[in-house]
């Protein structure tokens, strides 16, 4: 468990100006079972009405519009969190874990993913067996409260199996992939960002129809946001890292999740003029130690 | 019906067909990049239904028409189909027509298929077969109407001595069924401008029922509400839209991002409860094609009835019965890729040559959640007319389904032929034609 202190900002520059700017933005923590969000201050600005709701799953969204000429826009997110209060997330819209099993044109694989996949046959049929196991014991044990436990440790560990596989073979590299890259064509590059890894590993648990999401979020220290993944055992979700390796414990603070980037944009937008925009990114994540 | 008053109506084909062209009663067509309009010609031959018959397709419709509404409100809620295994769910999610904006989302009155298409063929054995459903945006009812309007003015005396019932009230049970769930405020149809194929059907439903025709640009969110902005600037409270546009293009903040003819924050503000669209976002998870396989079982499901109208004979690849089935009746089947809308992605097994149908075989067994496959039915012909004298084609039936306050039925509908003799295939993208539909009052 870590109390952490966390700033996000992110501001658009227009060269030249532009109006009628209508903007969503998906950029706010919120408590879950994992996290306590206990300080938050949200600021958007230039803006004429803003508006919230939550996106169909679950997502915190604000969104709104700036009528007038502006050339910059921003939105600042300052807050503390406490992260690390539970191993994982009750799957509790039930009927919705269903829809993560399916790839998406994100993460739909191609000949580079099917060919790195092929040395988890073995790590598949393991996991198949296991699942099915679970199902037997399931039908024995009918009062069995809470039977889709016992599918969580082979989801989650064949998972992390072919986690460790894609980070050795792998490499960080910014700048070769962008937010348009497709899990397939950055398998086939062998490089990319946490987006692509995140993509990746999405594909290779659908190959096998491990309900999976894309989670956006920040990580301790200063940089960019960060994306990771959280895989589903049938009632619970677990959250791994494959940026990083491991498994989520409580340097992470979560955002939001989906299928894939794309359910999951943090900053959207449309407005009137031809312009230039440049979109910066600042997130500082730090850890408030005990006074 | 006396063959003399026959004659007079179909003296009057030409006449007809001309005011139908005047009145720019045409089909857009885009082909290899280049629009082209084409006028959509009129048959006078009327395809004929009596009262009793018609009364049998009304309540299967009602049924079909309910029972998928029930399905889309299920699919995006809780479930309960995929759940008891009746419909499997990657027929759900690996469908092009759901849509996971829509995931949680409660349409005004829990309606989301407010008017529905649904085509229907005779089989030579007098018996109807429900050949498709279209939920998305159907068009094609102010063919009828205008055509209607046109004879009974070309040639009157058949409308008095003829107990037809009247037509020209798909206005009202359209106007019914948008106001049954306004949110408050003005109507309004939403087109995606003049080169759209369906626009003369857009300019005239507005004109008939009132509402404004509107596009995009004119349309917009201000403080979680939808307003029409008139030629001074003036803004006026919007609560229901017709829209005419498709799923992807309505809202580029939810959906296509690249749309330059949606509203921004349109579906946002529906989420909300705040404006009522017809259709629905999210109604083409029920008119896949490989769902329509599934839409008996789901009357089944949800109403505990059995279905009143059939499906024709389908079969799905996916199945390893039915694929075997498929390959060993290859010649006598009809192969659709359910992808596909408009009559294309149609194949009959019995015309390709023998290499195609290895290439398809092929093609099948890598994709058999692709297609589906289904007898073909050997429809009725109805007679058009054409140089002078009667000739057999092939025709179907679009019959309109409104849903407002309850299941509206139009006594009517659209007949399409196929102009080609030995073609199955009557949609009017394809070149084909149109015929009055008369219900017969008693």
């Amino acid at each position: 468990m870590k109390d952490l202190l966390f700033e996000y900002d992110m501001h658009l520059d227009f060269e030249p100006p532009v109006e009628e700017h209508r903007f969503t933005l998906k950029c706010i923590p919120q408590t879950d079972e994992r996290q306590l969000i206990n300080r938050l201050d949200v600021e958007v600005y230039p803006k004429e009405f803003l508006s919230t709701d939550k996106d169909s799953f679950g997502n915190y969204s604000i969104y709104g519009y700036t009528k007038g000429k502006h050339d910059r826009f921003f939105a600042r997110v300052r807050g503390q969190a406490r992260t690390g209060l539970a191993e994982y997330l009750p799957a509790k819209e039930e009927h919705q874990i269903g829809l993560f099993k399916y790839q998406t044109d994100y993460t739909r694989p191609g000949p580079a993913i099917l060919e790195f996949a092929k040395q988890f046959e073995g790590a598949a049929e393991k996991y198949e067996e296991a699942c099915r196991a679970a199902v037997v014991s399931k039908e024995i044990t009918p009062d069995n409260t809470e039977p889709a436990r016992a599918l969580m440790t082979p989801a989650l560990e064949f998972a992390v199996t072919m986690m460790h596989t894609l980070y050795e073979n792998f490499s960080y590299v910014k700048g070769v992939t962008d937010v348009h890259t497709t899990a397939e064509e950055a398998m086939a590059l062998g490089k990319g960002v946490c987006q692509d890894y995140a993509h990746i590993l999405l594909s290779l648990c659908r190959i096998h129809r491990i309900p999976c999401r894309y989670v956006v979020g920040m990580l301790i220290g200063e940089g960019l946001s960060h994306a990771w993944v959280e895989v589903c055992d049938g009632s619970h979700w677990y959250a791994i890292d494959p940026t990083n390796n491991l498994i989520v414990d409580d340097q992470h603070i979560k955002i939001s999740s989906g299928r894939d980037y794309h359910d999951c944009i943090v900053s959207q937008g449309v407005f009137v003029g031809r312009t230039k925009q440049t979109q910066t990114v600042a997130v500082r994540v730090k850890e408030v130690m005990a006074q | 019906m006396q063959s003399m008053q026959e004659m007079d109506l179909y003296r009057h084909t030409d006449t007809v067909n001309e005011l139908l062209a005047r009145y720019g009663v045409k089909f857009g067509i885009y082909k290899n990049n280049v629009f082209k309009e084409q006028l959509f010609p009129f048959d006078a031959i009327p395809r004929v239904i009596e009262a009793e018959e018609f009364a049998y397709l009304e309540k299967g419709l009602k049924q079909r028409v309910t029972a998928l509404n029930l399905f889309i409100k299920d699919i995006y809620s809780e479930k309960k189909i995929i759940r008891d295994k009746i419909v499997p769910e990657e027929f759900i999610y690996a469908s092009s027509g759901y849509l996971a904006q829509c995931e949680g989302v409660m349409p005004p009155k829990g309606v989301y298929a407010h008017i529905a298409g649904i085509d229907l063929v005779q089989g030579k054995d007098k018996e109807w077969y429900i050949l498709e459903d279209n939920l998305r945006v159907p068009s094609g009812a102010s063919y009828p109407m205008i055509a209607r309007e046109l004879c009974r003015r070309s040639s009157p005396l058949t409308f008095q001595q003829t107990h037809i019932e009247d037509n020209r009230n798909y206005a009202e049970l359209l106007r019914r069924t948008m106001d049954h769930v306004n949110t408050g405020g003005h109507t309004v149809i939403l087109t995606p401008g003049r080169y759209n194929s369906a626009y003369f059907e857009h300019s005239y439903l507005a004109e008939k029922t009132g509402a404004h025709l509107v596009t995009g640009s004119e349309l917009l969110v201000e403080n979680d509400h939808l307003y029409f902005k008139d030629y001074s600037g003036r803004k006026e409270p919007v609560g229901a839209v017709y829209r005419r546009i498709s799923d992807e293009y309505l809202d580029p903040m939810n959906f296509y991002e690249g749309s330059l003819i949606g509203i921004p924050h349109l579906y946002d503000i529906f989420r909300k409860g705040n404006v009522a669209l017809l259709n629905a976002p999210g109604n083409g998870v029920a008119d896949d094609k490989g769902i329509y396989y599934f839409v008996p079982k789901m009357i089944k499901y949800y109403l505990g009835e059995e279905p009143i109208l059939h499906n024709a004979p389908t079969y799905l690849p996916l199945y390893k019965e039915d694929m075997d089935y498929v390959l060993e009746h290859f010649d006598d089947l009809v192969l659709k890729d359910v992808a596909e809308a408009g009559g294309y992605g149609v194949q009959f097994g019995n015309k390709m040559t023998k290499q195609e149908k290895e290439d398809f075989i092929a093609l099948l067994k890598r994709e058999p959640r692709r297609f589906i496959a289904q007898e073909v039915i050997d429809f009725l012909d109805i007679d058009i007319f054409e140089n002078g004298e009667c000739v057999p084609r092939k025709a179907d039936l679009r019959a309109f389904v409104l849903m407002a306050d309850e299941p509206l039925v139009w006594k009517s509908g659209l007949t399409r032929f196929s102009r080609n003799p030995d073609s199955f295939i009557v949609n009017s993208s394809q070149g084909g034609g149109f015929k009055d539909t008369w219900v017969l009052s008693r």
